[in-house]
């Protein structure tokens, strides 16, 4: 619990679920679920539902490049700021499709495993959104699973611990991605651990459903999506 | 922790210097002294907790003394002693803090309780790890109602709870930039090796 702010995070209106409407600062939820499922297009609504209520948001991505995660997080709150953004681009090298990012903060880190360059670009980009005025935060994470691919289970659960600790210092919402359908359950019930809350998403039929464990005692219903 | 002192190892050229610190430090610290790179090297062990190394000094440079303990493996903190502030390129060279001369007493014991702290973090979480390792285990291979049963999984579960408080507990909770930098550049630290 955060000693920061008594500010609670709302993000029902993304999922229609209780407990989402008031979750406390430094909070962290592991979002989980197989393969295109749209794990990432949901974190990408719960922070831009935060920046259009005027908080910042900061995605570490090992997957897209910084531009798209810009263009997809602008394309779902339009008239955001730029200095409402940063942007942590975990795949190396330099960003190919562009160099102009509308003001947003852009780290690029080495791989997924540069932790130290992951944690400087999260340093940075909670400062700058701090710095810019923004009290409330929140972070994406996408994904563990390619994390995962590049250090050990060790490593990994040890970073998401120290993250989840910055996060609870700074009062930010914590999101973390995981490709359910890559991992044995050992290694999910240990990265589990971590956070305080999950949402799992399932698909049946052709309907995407998605119910929240932790942050209460009970699990919630399954909500079609 | 053990019951013995932590054991700082000062390497500085300057005998007044050097002597400053040991005996500001003496109280609650095992010190020890060298007066040039080879000779810290040579009292380096194991048992050393933090190494106070000045980077300018004749012979072997603090620079290399630094990547010398780290291609060594050991487990020591390393708070550079410099006259002059360093650019960013501090993360990257491989110490855990630094200190600018002159430095005051209040200042030189605060970032050895710090680097020690970021220690104990250190280990706590990997015990934190093992723990929830061993019950994912159990988890695993037992069912719900022998989980209920096993006592082995009860004392499991609220040691897990205790080392989750004393984290929290441990660097005000990962509050500062540097402790955070500094936390994860150790885990990826490891990966390297």
């Amino acid at each position: 619990m955060s000693k920061n702010t008594e500010r609670m995070y709302d993000f029902a209106d993304v999922l229609d679920v209780e407990v989402l409407s008031s979750v406390a600062p430094g909070s962290t939820v592991l979002v989980s679920g197989p393969a295109m499922t749209g794990k990432e297009a949901l974190m990408f609504d719960i922070l831009a539902d935060g920046v259009r209520e005027d908080e910042g948001a900061v995605v570490v991505t090992t997957g897209d490049r910084a531009g798209s995660v810009i263009d997809a997080i602008e394309s779902r709150a339009p008239g955001m700021a730029g200095h409402q953004l940063g942007i942590v681009d975990c795949r190396g090298g330099s960003d190919g499709d562009r160099d102009d990012y509308g003001g947003a903060y852009v780290h690029h880190a080495g791989s997924p495993s540069d932790l130290t360059g992951i944690g400087i670009g999260i340093t940075n980009s909670f400062e700058r959104i701090q710095d810019a005025g923004f009290e409330e935060g929140r972070l994406a994470l996408s994904s563990l699973s390619t994390m995962l691919t590049y250090t050990d289970e060790q490593t990994v659960f040890k970073f998401c611990h120290v993250l989840s600790e910055r996060l609870d210092a700074a009062g930010f919402l914590g999101c973390f991605a995981i490709d359910s359908s890559a991992h044995d359950d050992r290694t999910l019930q240990i990265i589990t651990q971590v956070f305080d809350g999950l949402i799992e998403i399932r698909e049946t039929d052709g309907t995407r459903e998605a119910r929240v464990k932790g942050l209460r005692p009970d699990p919630s219903g399954w909500i079609e999506l | 922790m053990s019951d013995r002192d932590p054991v700082v190892l000062i390497v500085e050229d300057e005998p007044d210097v050097a002597e400053t610190y040991r005996l500001w430090l003496q109280d609650g610290y095992e010190v020890r002294v060298a007066q040039n790179g080879d000779e810290g090297l040579d009292k380096l062990d194991d048992e050393v907790d933090v190494v106070l190394l000045d980077r300018m000094m004749p012979g072997l440079s603090g620079d290399r003394v630094l990547e010398l303990i780290r291609e060594e493996e050991l487990g020591c903190r390393v708070a550079m002693v410099t006259a002059v502030e360093p650019d960013f390129g501090i993360l990257e060279m491989g110490f855990d803090a630094y200190l600018s001369k002159p430095i005051g007493s209040d200042q030189l014991k605060e970032t050895v309780e710090n680097l020690l702290d970021r220690s104990e973090y250190d280990d706590l979480l990997q015990e934190y790890y093992s723990l929830v390792e061993k019950q994912a285990t159990l988890e695993a291979t037992k069912s719900r109602v022998e989980l209920a049963d096993s006592e082995e999984y009860e004392r499991l579960t609220s040691e897990i709870g205790a080392l989750r408080d004393d984290l929290s507990d441990t660097l005000d909770g990962i509050e500062d930039d540097e402790d955070f930098i500094a936390t994860v550049r150790r885990l990826g630290d490891v990966e390297e090796y």
